[in-house]
């Protein structure tokens, strides 16, 4: 699995803990899989390798699908447009609120809204749509 | 002194007042919602009371509840934390119509200096200088946007019972207003259950300087000298340390008599934090009453580090009705100390909260260094409460000498199964500007383009070590961590 350049041993040493030694330097990693990817800590920084979409939940408005989803499990504040109506791009559209914050879900580009998919109050899920857009 | 004190909070503020009340022979009663009956707070108390739901309306926040499980396990007292109840003046009459003692201040001193109309007033009284702004007697959104107009913009929007930054807006420009306050204003009442807002001018490069006092029932109120917060993000505290490289002897001396002025005009007694805006350094440095904030405070560990005074024995022996056993000559800062606050949130995508699973977390441990937290290996991080896991704390002799303590910490925490604020901390402790101490309110903001930095290719040994854990047995070392759930590790052993 190395590049070119120096060899890298690794040992595991139980419990999540791995030696890694690199040109006759060692030092300690951990590593786990979780949530669908495998997460290694060396040195302060944190790796997320062959992460599935769910590790790292999504950027709210960042899908060009047409239809938008909370980035982590949130409750719906409020609905702020209706079906049919034109937003422009950057208007919010649902409000959502998770650990004490609140996270506006904003439209990607200008857009028709073609369907409302949750209601205030609601509980969401990551990747359930909550509002469809018309496409481009 | 008590017996027996309930702690109505989770996470790591109630483990870690209940340590102090372990100490002195007191039995601590923990109380759970449906979300935390294996939360670290929970086992690590003498006696435990489930009250009720996981949406904090349902358990913390219930004074019922809460007075219930008081009563029940014959509790005297009860210790708020930070966040929640604690400076709630109703529940602290509630408290007191139930014959349980209170550990905070008066339902009255809160009232004088938990309203930010009412503390500016005392302030401005007491000779204490304000940031010039308004509270709107009509509240309307037209007559708000009129007051922000008449301020000056920028402006600052902020909830009049907030704290935290909850809820608190920036407005550059007046069309950007009516969307500003009516999300303000949803947001202060969401939080605090109360929509008055306030206005304030928003002071250029700003510094976050405050002063933890400590004021008894029988008229005496020292300081405990500045903590330097300008390490923020969406108003909210990333990193705290002490002293501040803004502040020098003249100026603590001139800001810690302002402190205790103001604590004393509200009558104040027990814990308590003044916080100043800070402009310039130095001797001549402007600064500006902000706020007062009626609870013991997340980064309260730095200046019990630098003073070695105990702050949660101080306010137990207040609540008690002792007196306190310094003057302010008797206080002195020695060394410096820094805190990072590790929270489940990923910098990379604007700081959005993270739950789930800490499918591995390890503390680090050295000397000069303290961690407190409330969470363990295998706990899951719920989508009810905010984000913050643990606290890291690093003592020096020199700022120098601290921060390199707090690097090294951060470089021995490893937090896996969610994304959290620590590789952001780490070069956060390294920035040059950090290392320079020049600091402002907008450094996160400013400097977001070197500390968060676009993921790089992983380097090959990160590849070796996600390599071998892909090559172990499921089962095999790292799959199941100690901890962790067995049904959920059989599950995936089947897959």
């Amino acid at each position: 699995m190395s590049e070119p350049g120096a060899p890298v041993a690794v040992t595991p040493l139980g419990a999540g803990r791995f030696l890694v030694e690199t040109d006759g330097r060692q030092r300690v990693a951990y590593g786990v899989r979780a949530a669908g990817a495998t997460w290694v800590f060396l040195d302060g920084e944190v790796t997320v390798v062959a992460a599935a979409s769910a590790s790292r939940g999504r950027a709210i408005g960042s899908d060009d699908e047409g239809s938008l989803s909370a980035p982590m499990p949130a409750t719906v504040i409020a609905v702020t447009v209706q079906p049919g109506q034109r937003v422009a791009a950057g208007d919010v559209l649902i409000r959502l609120e998770a650990m004490k914050m609140e996270l506006p879900v904003r439209a990607p580009r200008d857009a028709t809204v073609i369907a409302i998919k949750c209601r205030e109050g609601e509980l969401v899920q990551p990747g359930v749509p909550l509002l469809e857009l018309d496409d481009v | 002194m008590f017996t027996r004190v309930l702690v109505a909070n989770r996470g790591e503020i109630a483990v870690r007042v209940m340590r102090t009340c372990r100490e002195m022979g007191i039995e601590t009663v923990a109380v759970y919602s449906d979300a935390d009956t294996r939360a670290l707070h929970v086992t690590l108390a003498d006696r435990a009371v489930r009250i009720g739901g996981a949406a904090p309306s349902e358990s913390y926040l219930s004074h019922g509840a809460l007075l219930d499980a008081a009563r029940a396990t014959g509790a005297q007292a009860i210790h708020p934390g930070y966040g929640f109840l604690s400076e709630n003046a109703e529940f602290a009459d509630a408290c007191r119509d139930a014959g349980v003692v209170f550990i905070g201040p008066s339902s009255a001193a809160m009232a004088k200096v938990g309203s930010k109309t009412a503390a500016r007033q005392l302030a401005e009284a007491a000779g204490v200088p304000v940031v010039p702004g308004a509270i709107p007697a009509d509240q309307s959104d037209a007559a708000v946007a009129e007051a922000a107009r008449r301020v000056g913009l920028p402006v600052l929007l902020k909830p009049s019972e907030g704290g935290g930054g909850i809820g608190m807006k920036a407005v550059h420009d007046a069309a950007e207003l009516p969307a500003a306050i009516a999300q303000a204003r949803r947001e202060a009442e969401a939080a605090f259950g109360d929509g008055t807002l306030y206005v304030e001018r928003l002071v250029a490069r700003p510094r976050h300087v405050e002063f933890q006092i400590l004021g008894d029932r029988h008229g005496s109120v020292i300081h405990l000298f500045e903590r330097e917060c300008s390490i923020q993000r969406r108003h909210q505290k990333v990193l705290e340390e002490t002293p501040s490289t803004a502040v020098t002897p003249a100026l603590r001396a001139r800001m810690g008599a302002a402190a205790v002025a103001l604590a004393q005009a509200a009558g104040y007694e027990n814990a308590g934090t003044v916080e100043f805006l800070v402009e310039g350094s130095g001797d001549g440095a402007a600064f500006y009453f902000l706020e007062m904030n009626a609870r013991l405070q997340v980064e309260h560990p730095i200046t019990e580090a630098v003073t070695g005074v105990d702050l949660v024995r101080a306010q137990l022996g207040i609540a008690a009705g002792e007196r306190l056993p310094w003057t302010q000559a008797d206080l002195s800062q020695s060394g410096h100390a820094i805190e990072v606050r590790i929270c489940a949130e990923d910098p990379g995508q604007n700081f959005l909260p993270q739950a789930g699973v800490l499918a591995l977390y390890r503390e680090p441990s050295m000397p000069r260094l303290r961690v407190d937290s409330g969470v363990s290996e295998g706990a899951e991080v719920s989508v009810h409460y905010d984000s913050l896991l643990a606290k890291l704390v690093a003592r020096g002799e020199t700022r120098e000498a601290a921060r390199l303590r707090a690097r090294r910490a951060l470089d021995q925490f490893p937090i896996l199964g969610i994304r959290t604020n620590v590789p952001l901390l780490g070069r956060l402790l390294t920035h040059p500007r950090f290392i320079a101490g020049d600091l402002d309110t907008h450094f996160l903001a400013t400097e977001a383009g070197s500390l968060l930095p676009a993921p790089p290719a992983p380097p090959p040994d990160v590849l070796a070590v996600a390599e071998a854990l892909a090559h172990a047995p499921t089962a095999g070392p790292g799959a199941a961590p100690p901890g962790a759930d067995p049904w959920a590790s059989l599950k995936r052993a089947r897959v």
